[in-house]
């Protein structure tokens, strides 16, 4: 379903410094090659998807995970290696990516759903499921700008979450809205996982990891730590953290 | 490439009405007239031209209705000039948006240079207004609607190709080189001074002239002018190279686009 092979990902750091046009003149005048810093979000990093598994990301801040996700669903193109995906990708990376704040729910129900890949006859047909998962009927013709951050996230998921793709890519967003949301929420990501989607799933949340995934792929620094099952990556991983911890 | 590119516009031409429908509704949001001001904007901004340069100027030509002269050639400019802007920071500003979900990075300068596209069609009414009622008010003026009107369509699609090319060039300089929005705007304003919106070319001394030919603006304006005031049509040469800046221009921009499309994300 998806091939990750040897994929790594280079971030120029100094990038940001040198794209003004005194900066550009003073390189060319000094005869200087830019100096880069470079740092590897992602080192070699391999490993397959089957149809059907539930992959479950784990690694400390800055260990790869939401790069990885990114290439996988082509936000990102790899420094080197390449990924294959047979399937239809639905990314919950952020949520309510492309809302406009001035525009209203309802408005940005479509705005958002064209963004996702939505066509306008699927909106049509499933816009009152939208409405009713998302609790916020009485809302609909309010700007998204007033509305609070829960309902907003609350919005988006459930725009997102509105398709049954073949491919899952959600990145902590489990913990949207209030409790009772939540709960909805996750039964409904539950409910996704049992239909056969294929997911990708990170989390810091080594519970909900255990509980939802089949596999586990532990990254550090860019790189695989390990592959497997979920319980004994998770409890491995959890004891070298900890472990770290205990010996400052 | 071209051809997956149409095949993907398909695909996509849902994104990208959604897309011109949000600049719409952005736009005009708290307005109290709203879309209005997309019809009403262009016709007042015309009576002021028309006030400025008929009356307190005195501009004349020959034989030539000059308030349509005028409106013309700004209809067009105007267009150009508001759709390269648009389009040239249309990348800059969808950062938050191509940072997070995979869209094709192509439709963005695209929707832009429609949007602008669509206020331009609307600007067309007021024109042909113009033309109806104020058409032959001077002797020997040939100002009317004739057959050669046909051939507006055409010029008008080469302006928006030229356009479009511009917009993905400077789409693609402005994401590395933040510069080149204040640098274009610049460019911009020494453009329109060589382009005759308010003169006419034959002020100029001839070997001017013959470097004004290369402005692709004059190209398409003068062209519009020929069918619309002087109800003649426009030279074959000239047709050509509507088309020819209009085709290599946007053929330049894609390929430009193309290539340095994957490394936009690490400028944002």
């Amino acid at each position: 379903m998806i091939k990750i092979n040897n994929v790594s990902m280079r971030f120029n750091l100094g990038v940001e410094k040198n794209n003004s046009l005194k900066n550009v003149f003073i390189r060319i005048l000094s005869f200087k090659k830019r100096k880069k810093e470079e740092f590897w979000a992602l080192k070699d990093v391999t490993f397959n998807i089957e149809r059907g598994e539930v992959i479950g990301l784990i690694g400390s801040n800055g260990a790869g995970k939401s790069t990885l996700l990114k290439v996988v669903s082509g936000v990102m193109k790899p420094t080197k290696g390449s990924v294959k995906v047979n399937g239809v990708i639905s990314p919950m990376i952020e949520l309510g990516a492309g809302f406009d704040p001035e525009l209203t729910a309802r408005e940005n129900i479509y705005l958002n759903g064209a963004i996702l890949g939505y066509s306008k006859k699927f909106l049509n047909e499933k816009f009152d499921e939208i409405v009713e998962f998302s609790e916020l009927k009485n809302f609909l013709d309010v700007p998204v700008k007033n509305f609070s951050s829960g309902m907003t996230a609350k919005l988006a998921f459930s725009i997102a979450t509105v398709v049954d793709p073949e491919i899952l890519i959600v990145d902590e967003i489990l913990s949207v809205g209030d409790i009772k949301f939540q709960e909805k929420s996750k039964n409904k990501m539950l409910s996704m996982i049992t239909g056969g989607t294929t997911v990708l799933y990170v989390s810091h949340s080594l519970d909900s990891i255990k509980e939802l995934c089949t596999k586990v792929v532990w990254l550090d620094h860019g790189q695989v730590v390990k592959i497997g099952d979920p319980k004994t990556i998770c409890d491995e991983y959890y004891e070298k953290l900890m472990g770290k911890k205990n010996e400052k | 490439m071209i051809k997956s590119m149409f095949l993907n516009l398909k695909k996509y031409s849902f994104l990208m009405s959604q897309l011109i429908l949000k600049d719409f509704k952005v736009k005009y949001k708290r307005s109290v007239l709203g879309i209005l001001w997309s019809l009403l904007y262009p016709v007042l901004m015309m009576s002021v031209m028309a006030l400025v340069f008929t009356n307190m100027f005195r501009f004349r030509m020959e034989g030539v209705n000059y308030l349509v002269y005028l409106i013309t050639g700004l209809v067009i400019w105007n267009y150009f000039n508001e759709a390269t802007q648009l389009g040239m920071g249309s990348i800059i500003s969808s950062f938050p948006l191509i940072n997070k979900v995979y869209i094709p990075k192509y439709i963005l300068p695209l929707s832009k240079c429609l949007f602008v596209g669509i206020n331009f069609l609307l600007s067309l009414i007021p024109l042909m207004l113009i033309v109806l009622f104020t058409g032959n008010v001077a002797e020997g003026t040939k100002c009317y609607i004739n057959i050669y009107y046909l051939i507006i369509p055409f010029i008008v699609l080469c302006a928006f190709m030229f356009t479009l090319g511009v917009s993905y060039i400077l789409s693609c300089f402005a994401v590395f080189l933040r510069d080149t929005i204040y640098i274009y705007g610049i460019m911009l304003t020494i453009w329109q001074y060589f382009t005759p919106l308010f003169y006419s070319i034959e002020i100029l001394p001839g070997w001017l002239q013959k470097i004004f030919v290369l402005n692709p603006l004059y190209i398409y304006i003068n062209s519009i002018r020929e069918i619309i005031l002087f109800s003649r049509m426009p030279s074959i040469p000239y047709l050509i190279m509507c088309f020819l800046s209009g085709a290599v221009v946007l053929l330049l921009g894609l390929i430009i686009f193309k290539k340095n499309q994957d490394k936009f994300i690490y400028y944002a």
